[in-house]
């Protein structure tokens, strides 16, 4: 692979001559080794670019090459049906005479000369919108829409060479033709092989995506007792397959789409057709259009952009890692994002109580189901109020405490150095650390670290008269109240507003926690997810939403299964609240798009002067 | 523009919250005291001082947590009494606080004695702090003291609790629920009963019994039985809030059965045969009625409803027989008929309708009431008074017939 090297200068130092700049050039020109080269020198030379050059046809040979990424394609489809197919009887596809390739060529330059008119006029703007909407899999539109180029010589009645081999030559079940210089690269960066005619101005593109992926495993997160044990990977199209092969029905509908500038990354939007709103999807669609982002490496990021409120501690969009989860979702008219790279699909809208059911509530009989979620319901109370309760009962409501119980607290509180505050919080600061701590540490060592923390903060910590124990026991049990939320992200929200009842306890008892609840209650009815009150349906209260809510209903019994739209609906009609958040929403999706943010500053400018 | 009113906003965030910060640092925590730093008062005795400047004379039992239930006990009393006195309660509790290293309070106050002299005296100033004040609470029990000063009930070692006024207090539930005339009167109902037109409380009297040396150490506890018993007897009559006399035996149980205030006593009658007979009424339903035609001669009908087993019977009585339950039902109802005669006679004597006819009166014939609530003292000690009683014995326990009738 030396021998590239050599090529590559000469072809630095012959680019200036005639041919556009790298990365510049929108098109394929028809030089079969610049081709190659700025290809080469694109990726800077980077030896994971696997170039196989070939030569195809009978007598007449034709300089071929089939590129791809090593590592990202697979190998295997690569070799027998990309490289195989190209080797193999390719002979009749070629003509007697030459005149069908000097005819081709003649049409590939006029064809060339009108789209280098047009590339000059629009810039770089239409590829980079085309850029957003095509992915490659979608690639059959553009081809569809440049398809004359392709498409029988009026003269001879035959195909350009191209046509020819994805037609009656290829053995990959996907292969499209492509010219676009942008769009080649993608498809060689997402792991497609790329075969380069000599002569030819167009690029024939084959899906070979393949390479190491994880297999479906059993999820980390959310898991049950009872119920299916697959969960999402890292692949996109593993993702779906998952879903599809829950959900055989016409009415799921997939539209891709390509965030990240830098990244390139696929984000999957599936819905269900009559069921999810039409509003809602393309809420949906217009928010996720408006990223503008470098990178896109979790479904996280894509979360934080779209999401109705930046600054709460509330997630208005619920993840998971559970297919389960994700169809039962989409048939209940939620949409689903899947982003690539992560097995943590988006399924929104969701509303507060969503966060506090799980996937088993339906696999076990009902009356237990509503039993686990009214514990989880009072873990969240006992999660978020707990400390703050007990610093409120001991330095402002000590008369609230039984006697017995107190005489117990006054006891053990004679000899600790510390006010009741400081000691909550030393002691909740020690169990953050601690668990912050098990989470980050190689499984390996993660033993010793519940062990230290078990004696550390169970024992010694009371013996060394730093600590009360009944201190011990409330922490211990806001911390485990905290494991019984099934969703992770509505616990840390728990956690961090655990240290705002803290203090406002610390500083005005039972009246500051009163206080602090009418303000978290307040901050909650002014969240919306997707158009939809956050606290629904118990604000506004829907009796039919109860249902299925911190009730479960036996199935039977909770009817035809209703959209958020005909939820919607039938509320009274002052309480009918759409969609329509761009006035609110788009700054903050904005904020990221710099193409936005220089036009903010241009307009300051204008302000200034 | 938009942007630019995000922009303002984010930054007008910050400063709104730095201004409301000294808003929270300089008003919080004014009130707030650590439990390490407070005393936790569990019962008070109120004296009657010699002079009018030391009127009142508090003492306060104060309980040491670390003694009863903390790792490092030094083996001293689990309470301690500190004393204070004053022309109000107030003064006296203020000067009670300045003994003590720690801030009395008052919010676990389970008991109040009141010692009986104060009582015959009045307890109106005692009933008005404890409505005011905040800490203290309405549902502490009170007693009087009989016969001795109300400190010594708080300076008197018991067994079966620490704290003697726990002790106190589980003694009157025990004898509230078995065979007892005592019942649950808190501060509540003594400031109700003082309300009352012409009537006036009933409150529970305590006393000590045995030797009162070496009561207050632990020596009282050193042998098998207690030299010095906290005991509860008795009920004090008022008129208004001022103490009128003792009520004991029948007239107590009859005054109760009026109040409706028992769950469960024993009542023994003796046979025609002179053999003696004990029952235990499990239900006692007592209502008052007045038949007002003329509201200057109400009649009161008291309506009593029984049931009772029979407990004791080594007689050759056939209990299978209805006729022979008949006979001692009936027998039964008199006994209750006497006792309630006996409290509606010692009500009398007293002049103090803490009965609750006056009550009864004016719920019937309001507008009678205004017209004799003058002198309605005159008329209750003349009121003509009907019964109405009923007893059922449900059942004779474990047995019907003695096992002697088979002889």
């Amino acid at each position: 692979m030396k021998s590239w090297s050599n090529k590559h200068k000469q072809a630095t130092a012959a680019a200036p001559a005639n041919q556009p700049a790298e990365g510049g050039a929108p098109y394929l020109s028809d030089n079969f080794a610049r081709n190659l080269d700025s290809m080469q020198s694109e990726l800077g030379g980077s030896p994971d670019l696997k170039v196989r050059r070939i030569q195809i046809g009978g007598e007449r040979r034709i300089e071929a090459a089939a590129i791809h990424l090593s590592g990202l394609a697979d190998t295997v489809a690569v070799n027998e049906f990309v490289i195989g197919s190209l080797l193999g009887n390719t002979e009749d596809l070629f003509p007697d005479d030459t005149d069908d390739m000097v005819t081709a060529r003649a049409s590939d330059q006029a064809a060339q000369e009108t789209s280098h008119g047009d590339g000059a006029a629009s810039g770089t703007a239409a590829p980079a919108e085309a850029s957003i909407n095509a992915t490659a899999e979608s690639a059959a539109n553009s081809a569809a829409k440049s398809a004359p180029m392709f498409t029988a010589e009026p003269g001879t009645g035959r195909s350009p060479l191209p046509q020819l081999i994805l037609n009656r030559a290829l053995e990959i079940g996907d292969a499209v033709l492509q010219e676009e210089w942008k769009d080649i690269m993608l498809a060689v960066l997402s792991g497609d092989t790329v075969i380069l005619l000599e002569g030819y101005r167009t690029a024939i593109i084959c899906e070979t995506r393949g390479g190491e992926q994880r297999s479906v495993s059993e999820p980390s997160s959310q898991l049950v007792v009872r119920g299916p044990k697959d969960g999402f990977v890292e692949s996109v199209a593993t993702n779906i397959s998952l879903i599809r092969r829950r959900i055989k029905s016409p009415k799921l509908r997939l539209e891709y789409m390509k965030i990240g500038t830098e990244t390139q990354t696929h984000v999957a939007l599936m819905y269900m057709k009559g069921i999810a709103g039409e509003d809602l999807i393309r809420e949906v669609r217009e928010r996720l259009r408006k990223i503008t982002l470098d990178e896109v490496l979790e479904s996280g990021f894509i979360e934080e952009l779209i999401q109705d409120k930046t600054f709460t501690p509330f997630p208005t969009i619920y993840n998971s890692e559970r297919p389960d989860v994700a169809a039962g979702n989409l048939l209940e008219g939620r949409v689903v994002i899947i982003v690539d790279g992560t097995p943590f699909v988006l399924i929104l809208p969701a509303v507060f109580t969503q966060f506090f059911q799980s996937a088993e509530d339906y696999s076990q009989r009902f009356d237990i189901a509503i039993m686990m979620r009214v514990i989880r319901y009072v873990s969240f109370l006992v999660l978020i109020l707990g400390p703050s309760v007990y610093l409120a009962l001991t330095t402002y409501h000590y008369e609230m405490i039984p006697t017995t119980l107190l005489i117990n607290l006054l006891s053990q509180r004679e000899n600790v150095p510390f006010p009741a505050f400081v000691e909550v919080l030393l002691m909740e600061t020690a169990f953050e650390i601690l668990r912050e701590a098990g989470v980050r540490m190689p499984r390996v060592i993660g033993q010793t670290v519940s062990v230290v923390g078990a004696l550390i903060l169970g024992t010694a910590v009371v013996e060394a008269g730093i600590i009360t124990p009944i201190m011990v026991i409330v922490v211990a049990l806001t911390g485990i109240a905290s494991f019984a939320i099934p969703a992770y992200n509505m616990a840390i929200a728990g956690r961090l507003i655990r240290f705002a009842f803290l203090i406002m306890a610390s500083m005005f008892g039972f009246y500051g926690i009163t206080l602090g609840l009418i303000v978290l209650v307040a901050h909650m009815n002014s969240l919306r997810t997707f158009g939809i009150p956050y606290l629904s349906p118990f604000v506004p209260l829907s009796v039919k939403g109860q249902k299925d809510t911190i009730l479960r209903l036996p199935l039977w019994l909770m009817g035809p299964r209703k959209s958020p739209q005909q939820m919607r609906a039938e509320l009274p009609e002052y309480m009918q609240l759409t969609t329509g958040y761009d006035e609110q929403l788009s700054p903050l999706i904005l904020k990221n798009n710099t193409a936005a943010r220089q036009q903010a500053e241009g307009e300051q400018h204008e302000t200034d002067e | 523009m938009n942007n630019m009113k995000l922009m303002n906003k984010i930054s007008v965030f910050p400063a709104l919250l730095l201004a409301l910060l000294p808003l929270l640092l300089l008003t919080g925590c004014w009130d707030n005291v650590e439990l390490n730093r407070r005393a936790i008062v569990s019962g008070v005795a109120i004296d009657r001082g010699p002079t009018e400047a030391e009127k009142y004379r508090l003492s306060f039992q104060v309980i040491v947590a670390e003694e009863i239930s903390g790792e490092n006990a030094r083996g001293i009393s689990p309470v301690a009494m500190y004393t204070g006195t004053g022309r109000t309660m107030f003064e006296a509790l203020a000067d009670a606080s300045r003994q003590t290293a720690r801030f009395l309070s008052l919010g676990h106050v389970r008991v109040l004695v009141v010692s009986e002299e104060l009582a015959r005296e009045g307890i109106k100033d005692i009933l008005d702090v404890l409505e005011r004040e905040s800490d203290t609470r309405l549902t502490s029990l009170i007693f009087i003291a009989k016969g001795q000063p109300a400190h010594e009930l708080m300076s008197t070692m018991t067994v079966f609790s620490k704290i003697p006024v726990n002790d106190l207090v589980e003694k009157l539930e025990t004898t509230s629920k078995q065979f007892g005339y005592n019942f649950r009167m808190e501060v509540d109902d003594v400031i109700r009963g003082v309300q009352l037109t012409g009537g006036g409380p009933i409150i529970n009297g305590v006393f000590t019994s045995g030797s009162r040396e070496g009561a207050d150490t632990n020596d009282n506890l050193k042998s098998i039985s207690p030299k010095n018993i906290l005991r509860i007897s008795g009920l004090a009559a008022f008129k208004d809030d001022k103490m009128k006399g003792w009520l004991d035996g029948d007239a107590a149980l009859g005054t109760v059965l009026l109040h409706n205030k028992i769950k469960e006593f024993p009542v023994v009658i003796k046979d025609k045969e002179g053999g003696y007979l004990s029952f235990n009424v499990y239900q006692s339903q007592v209502t008052l009625k007045a038949a007002v035609t003329d509201p200057e001669h109400p009649v009161i009908i008291v309506k009593i409803r029984q049931q009772a087993a029979i407990k004791e019977s080594a007689n050759s009585l056939d209990l299978t027989s209805p006729e022979v339950l008949e006979g001692l039902s009936e027998q039964l109802t008199g006994e209750t008929i006497k006792q309630i005669k006996a409290a509606i006679a010692s009500a009398r004597e007293f002049k103090s309708d803490y009965l609750g006819f006056g009550q009864v009166l004016q719920r019937t014939h309001p507008r009678g009431w205004k017209q004799v609530k003058d002198h309605w003292e005159d008329i209750f000690a003349a009121c003509e008074v009907q019964f109405d009683a009923d007893a059922v014995i449900r059942h004779t326990d474990m047995r019907s017939n003695s096992f002697q009738i088979n002889k």
